[in-house]
């Protein structure tokens, strides 16, 4: 049953061109350079220190990481970080 | 991100989590709706965040559950500045007072204008205004409405067809207008027309008052042209003689011309000398010496730097020094008699005005003597011969 409404929701995506992370709950990210980066969908702070942040995600996990990381916002759903990032990497 | 002002009122602390885990302690905040930002880890490892007063209080129950501590490093915001505040009573009421006062100060009236009266004295509306209640050091919340105020000066100032109020923060601006008077009195009293000279009238017209004479009358100084009192026996009334007369009077001229002509002329040289105007001094600085001319004169420009109609103390002069030169020319007798008409003439239009017309012009003697031209001429000029005489009343009679 999970399995069949994962597909129709699929298709109703591609059908009505609607964006992929609203119908799949994925993390959406906003990045200004390399200082600041914004992420909606997140599922909770996994580790957090100065040059790593791991964050939950409905499925899987996201690391971010660099140098001086600041934590300038965290609401339930969202979280704003400050600093120099370097990289970004999904975790399945 | 800078502190919001809706923080700031309820108060900001920073506070260092120590031991446990941090992680966990952020996600059971957001979790639970206590908002933590700007999250760092210091140099020595230690996680520093900022949260609310009230949020402060709420995240006990979930340090003991990630048995993490705190310690708080930093407070800020009103609550603290409240807290502050409460130290130190003296100023407190210090800053109390002075917005108190700054406040009354600000509800008192302070000026009082009077604008646009030209007979009410200022005095007068001044007065209106304090029986209305308009004064200085008057608190404006004691004050009337300004129309109601307006309405109530309007009828204590009868003199007055308009009276406005207008009131600005701490000046009240009190605009009268005034009551035009119908036309003033008339200044002329009852009067004939006389004549002023000897003279046969030529014209005459009477706008007011009886004429008395006619054309081609010969009148003599003194004469009543124009009579001020009309109307029969003994119904007589006196009126300001109004009209224009014009007459021919005759002029004797005895006009002296010189046969030899003197004029002063410029020759064309000249020279220009500066001088520099400080304030209102000033200081030479080109052209020294004296000028290589015999007979000279000096033309002074001066030029002075202004800014929008003000004038700067800074300035220069010019002076220009022309050569002159006197003209010695021999006029034949010819020359002279005209020359000797003209000058007698232009002294006619200068005696009597531009409303002149020149009849005549007789040369009665002419003889030239000592290098001099003697003549005697009599010009025939029309002209005004009008002169005013007052009436008298005669009372009692």
């Amino acid at each position: 049953m999970r399995h069949f409404s994962r597909k129709i929701r699929k298709l109703t995506a591609e059908l009505l061109d609607l964006p992929q992370d609203v119908v799949f709950d994925l993390p959406r990210m906003t990045m200004i350079g390399d200082r600041q980066l914004y992420i909606e969908n997140h599922r909770g702070v996994l580790h957090f220190s100065q040059d790593r942040l791991r964050l939950a995600l409905s499925k899987g996990e996201l690391e971010v990481s660099g140098a001086d990381l600041v934590i300038r916002g965290i609401w339930t759903e969202e979280v704003f970080i400050e600093g120099r990032i370097e990289a970004i990497q999904m975790f399945a | 991100m800078r502190d919001s002002w809706l923080h700031t009122l309820q108060g900001i602390v920073t506070i260092k989590v120590r031991g446990g885990s941090p992680s966990a302690l952020v996600n059971e905040a957001g979790a639970a709706g206590v908002r933590l930002w700007s999250i760092r880890y210091t140099e020595d490892g230690e996680m520093e965040c900022e949260l609310t007063v009230s949020d402060f209080f709420r995240l006990r129950p979930h340090l003991k559950r990630t048995s993490c501590r705190v310690h708080v490093t930093n407070r800020r915001g009103l609550p603290f500045w409240l807290r502050k505040l409460e130290r130190r009573k003296f100023f407190a009421a210090g800053l109390f007072v002075f917005l108190a006062g700054l406040y009354l100060l600000s509800c008192m009236i302070w000026n009082v204008e009077v604008k646009g009266n030209v007979a009410l004295t200022e005095e007068q509306v001044l007065q209106a205004a304090e029986e209305e209640g308009i004064r200085m050091y008057q608190w404006s919340f004691r004050m009337l409405d300004v129309d109601v105020l307006s309405r109530r000066l309007a009828q204590r100032l009868p003199e007055a067809a308009w009276v406005g109020v207008d009131k600005q923060g701490t000046k009240i601006t009190i605009e009268v207008v005034e009551n035009r008077n119908a036309t003033p009195p008339s200044l002329y009293t009852p009067r004939h027309l006389v004549a002023a000279e000897d003279a046969v009238v030529t014209r005459i017209i009477a706008e007011a008052g009886r004429p008395v004479v006619r054309k081609d009358v010969r009148v003599k100084k003194g004469d009543i042209l124009i009579s001020g009192t009309i109307g029969a026996e003994p119904n007589t009334r006196t009126v300001v003689a109004k009209g224009e007369v014009r007459g021919i009077v005759w002029h004797n001229y005895n006009v002296e011309v010189p046969l030899v002509n003197r004029s002063k002329v410029y020759t064309g040289a000249s020279e220009s000398r500066w001088r520099l105007l400080l304030g209102n001094r000033s200081l030479k600085i080109s052209g020294f010496g004296k000028p290589e001319f015999e007979q000279y004169e000096v033309v002074e420009q001066r030029q002075q730097l202004s800014w929008r109609g003000l004038k700067l103390p800074v300035g220069r002069i010019k002076e220009t020094v022309r050569e002159s030169a006197v003209l010695q020319r021999e006029l034949t007798p010819e020359e002279a008699k005209t020359t000797g008409l003209l000058q007698a003439k232009a002294d006619l239009w200068t005696k009597l005005g531009p409303n002149i017309v020149i009849r005549a012009e007789n040369l009665l003697h002419e003889k030239t003597e000592n290098g001099k031209v003697y003549m005697k001429v009599l010009f025939e000029v029309e002209q005004s011969i009008t002169t005013e005489m007052p009436l008298v009343q005669m009372q009692g009679e």
